[in-house]
């Protein structure tokens, strides 16, 4: 497994950005909040004018970019792990009913997905999010609500695969309820192919919501959301661009270790693929 | 079967073909060497895994790049191939010499006619129109004894059967007249009956161009009934190689005595006795074999065929690899 | 094949008739769409004469019955923001928005499928993985980030391209990549994988056998056969495109349907966000229709039944 070096290198790099997260009050400069209008648009520590008081520099209205990086990381992770564990719910179960059974509700269900599928959702959360009100909670679950399409297909191919194993029979035959053997038999062997598909949803909703927030219909100030922070910096960009580069760069390397560390899931998962 | 010329076709002198694979280096063809002349048809017969179809890929240049080939001499018609380059390889191949293989569903490219693909490499080699090109295609159709030929030039190849398809595959490989044809395993995957004809139709066409053929194979049946020559491989070596006449008649390495035994021989074979078997497996190609790769199973065996094994001839050309001298075989 | 493509259509009717549902009731999402749109603070006399002006106090079915008839009819709506019809606005835009996404789809198939080539033929080397390095890091980086940077470069600094507006070709350059590097990675994979699987194919040993150039055998015989479901691809991934101009019309203020989108939505303009989510639903739906059949063309064992 510690030679598939897309896992390791992914899950590292997934791991030091959820730790950042986690310690953001422990190891944030200062409060993302706090807005010292003395200092704007102060350039990083790089820069001739920079300093080390604030590593990251400001934003313009003072606040220093780097503990609101830090609180980002926060928001980010949250939309990608509470969208997918939503949209994996709602897409698992169909998926999975519409694989074990087959008939009639694997036709339900495929109508939905096509239904769905035929929806732009950037365009859908966009209209929704404008009409019941922007919030970093709506957003979660308008996103969590378009997003089951993917799980609902691959869970519902994994389902008819397992479903003619052996064992799935001999449970059968033993008498055991249906509810139980689609707990106990099939969620264990379509486990994998799910957690893939989360991680691919993840980055995906993560960065919807960046560009929800960037079209100012998503995150609102003063959240800290880094698609909402490339917005507000938009027109300092040609003097102070690295106001757009640093949440720009955060965004793209989370998004690439999430990537990462799925594309080394399905590496270490399905044996074969790629040597 | 008339041999008409003496000419040498293709000369081959110790050929060896390694290929890497994770569990070390398979030593698949370990210096073999076969003449193949004009008009004549040299069978390679032996079982599965012997390196007999890697031989007839190494003649193409069609080995994978897990392969290494080496020779003392690879001549095609008096030149070295074995130094060729890419370009001169791509120009004698489907041109001078052909292969056919043994898949005849999955040899043709579903998505492009049968005319299309008959005429592609004609084109290319002769620069020939395209006209031209039909009109040849549609001559080898007829001659490989499919009708309608000129309507089965706009058809798919999912619309022909498995025995048409093989006759396809034998007028696509005859299209620029080669020299040299290949065939591995040609009637292996088609029914029984149409083995039959497609063997009698190489035969017939061979006599008629006087091409020089390899035949790959498993089977002794095709071999008695289709070649010349037959060479016996096992483990990568010919161990036994000639006429395929005196080879039935007298085979003299106890391998080819096995396989010949194991096989029904009408007029030869009691009703109601024991067909033979040959006790033991193929020892595994990775690594050097000392001696003879068959004395595990051989009941001749002895303290000898673990040394240097000796090249017995004799006057009528067979050859054997055995440290037994020649013997006049009882029936 | 005829049965096929009416199986097919049908489907695609349901599908469309579904999303029109949805489409309308978008409107309700907000709970008093008569409220919504006389705003917050509205006397109550206003509410109530806005609810009886768009019909919003009849029920439910018998609006989107109206609604759907006066789209059958052709009469699209009003806009509420722009004041004109929503037929003629929104064709207007229509056609700059597909120009985007099919300049935006040729700019990522004329990368990818070298690159997915490439990367086949010289598989598990090192111009594989690098060909993947660029796949990966492309889908990490966010379309509207890339966007601006291109325009720093390309407007700013080089003085290049124009940041804004839809008069020009060289107005979409900058739009058509950032739209369409995002699909690039997914057809790279796809040509890829198709193209290893296919040059282990007997047909091609066999084309090789006959002497062919290496460049026929690789365009001429394997590329035909693993192009199939890039054209499936290609056609679900113009309905992305479409989609996804939203984010990228608005950052370029390219006039089209996406940039029209986004202004009537922040405006509440209703009649048109329901057409045109309608619309892009419709389009997809049509699209994924052809690549069906498309796909089923290609595929000579279909086609020739």
């Amino acid at each position: 497994m510690l030679n598939n070096k897309a896992l390791v290198f992914g899950c590292g790099l997934l791991i030091f950005i959820v730790a950042c997260a986690l310690l953001a009050p422990w190891i944030s400069p200062h409060d993302p909040y706090f807005q010292d209008l003395t200092n704007r648009t102060v350039p990083p520590f790089w820069y001739e004018k920079g300093s080390w008081l604030h590593p990251l520099g400001t934003d313009q209205l003072g606040r220093d970019y780097l503990s609101r990086l830090i609180y980002g990381a926060r928001i980010s992770l949250l939309i990608g792990i509470s969208v997918a564990i939503i949209s994996g719910l709602i897409g698992t179960t169909m998926g999975m009913l519409a694989g074990y059974f087959g008939g009639r509700i694997d036709m339900a269900v495929s109508f939905l997905v096509t239904t769905r599928l035929s929806m732009p959702v950037i365009l859908v959360a966009l209209a929704t999010v404008a009409l019941v009100g922007s919030s970093l909670w709506i957003v979660i679950m308008v996103l969590g609500l378009l997003k089951w399409d993917r799980f609902a297909v691959v869970m519902r191919s994994a389902t008819q695969q397992v479903r003619s194993m052996e064992y799935v029979s001999a449970a059968q035959s033993a008498g055991a309820s249906t509810l139980r053997i689609m707990l106990t038999e099939v969620l264990p062997n379509v486990m994998p192919h799910l957690i893939v598909i989360a991680t691919l949803e993840a980055a995906s909703a993560i960065l919807l919501e960046a560009a929800l927030s960037f079209l100012g219909l998503g995150v609102q100030p003063p959240l800290p959301s880094w698609g909402l922070m490339i917005s507000e910096a938009k027109s300092y960009m040609f003097f102070s661009f690295w106001l757009i580069a640093i949440p720009g760069t955060a965004l793209a390397v989370l998004i690439f270790s999430i990537n990462l560390a799925g594309d080394g899931l399905h590496q270490a998962l399905t044996p074969g693929e790629r040597a | 079967m008339t041999i008409d010329s003496n000419e040498i076709v293709l000369d081959v002198q110790g050929l060896t073909v390694d290929i890497k694979t994770p569990r070390g280096v398979l030593h698949v063809v370990r210096d073999i060497s076969l003449q193949v002349k004009r008009g004549e048809t040299l069978c390679i017969v032996g079982e599965s895994g012997c390196g007999k179809s890697i031989t007839s890929l190494s003649m193409m240049g069609l080995l994978p790049k897990t392969a290494t080939r080496n020779s003392r001499v690879f001549n095609f018609l008096g030149e070295d191939i074995a130094r060729a380059d890419k370009r001169r390889i791509n120009d004698l191949r489907g041109n001078r010499m052909a292969m056919i293989f043994q898949e005849p569903m999955t040899a043709l490219n579903p998505a492009y006619t049968i005319g299309d693909q008959l005429t592609e490499h004609y084109r290319h080699h002769k620069h020939a129109s395209a006209e031209q090109a039909r009109v040849r295609a549609v001559a080898l159709l007829e001659k490989v004894g499919i009708a309608s030929a000129a309507e089965r030039l706009g058809q798919y190849p999912h619309q022909l059967s498995g025995g048409l398809r093989q006759r396809v595959m034998i007028a696509m490989a005859l299209m620029c007249g080669p020299e040299l044809l290949i065939a591995d395993e040609p009637s292996t995957a088609l029914d029984v009956t149409i083995q039959a004809q497609i063997l009698r139709l190489l035969a017939d066409l061979q006599a008629e161009l006087g091409i020089a053929m390899v035949l790959i194979t498993h089977d002794l049946g095709v071999v008695a009934r289709i070649a010349n020559r037959v060479a016996v491989m096992y483990a990568g070596q010919i161990v036994e190689e000639g006429l395929t006449k005196d080879i039935f008649a007298a085979p003299q390495h106890p391998y080819t005595q096995g396989l010949i035994s194991c096989i029904p021989i009408p007029g030869r074979t009691i009703p109601g006795g024991k067909l033979g078997t040959i006790p033991g497996v193929v020892p595994s190609l990775i690594g050097e074999i000392k001696g003879c790769a068959f004395k595990d199973r051989c009941s001749s065996a002895q303290e000898r065929c673990s040394g240097d094994i000796p090249l017995r001839h004799t006057a009528h050309g067979q050859q054997w690899r055995c440290i037994l001298e020649h013997q006049e075989v009882a029936a | 094949m005829l049965g096929y493509i009416s199986k097919r259509l049908g489907l695609a009717v349901l599908v469309a008739m579904t999303v029109s549902i949805i489409a309308y009731m978008l409107l309700y999402l907000s709970g008093d769409p008569a409220l919504a749109i006389a705003g917050e603070g509205a006397r109550q006399a206003d509410i109530d004469m806005v609810r009886k002006t768009y019909g919003f106090d009849q029920p439910i079915i018998v609006q989107f019955g109206n609604w759907v008839l006066k789209l059958i009819s052709g009469d699209l709506g009003t806009s509420i923001y722009f004041k004109t019809d929503v037929g003629p606005l929104i064709f207007s835009k229509l056609v700059t928005t597909m120009l985007l996404a099919l300049y935006a789809l040729a700019f990522a198939l004329v990368i990818s499928v070298p690159l997915g080539v490439i990367a086949a033929i010289y598989k598990n080397s090192w111009i594989d993985r690098l060909c993947l390095a660029v796949a990966v890091v492309g889908q990490a980086m966010p379309n509207f980030f890339f966007a601006l940077i291109l325009i720093m470069l390309f407007s700013i600094s080089w003085r290049m391209l124009p940041v804004s507006g839809s008069d020009t070709w060289q107005h979409f350059v900058m739009p058509a990549i950032t739209l369409g590097y995002y699909a690039a990675p997914a057809f790279m994979r796809l040509i890829r994988a198709g193209m290893i699987e296919v040059l282990e194919a007997d047909y091609i040993r066999t084309a090789r056998a006959k002497g062919l150039p290496t460049r026929t055998v690789v365009f001429k015989h394997a590329l035909r056969n693993a192009i199939v479901p890039v054209v499936a691809l290609a056609a679900v991934q113009l309905g992305f495109l479409l989609g996804g101009s939203i984010v990228i019309e608005t950052i370029f203020a390219l006039d089209g349907l996406g940039y029209l989108a986004y202004q009537s939505i922040t405006h509440k303009d209703f009649p048109v966000t329901q057409v045109i989510v309608l619309l892009l639903s419709v389009i997809y739906i049509l699209l994924t229709l052809a690549s069906d059949i498309a796909n089923a063309w290609l595929d000579p064992r279909i086609r020739v039944a």
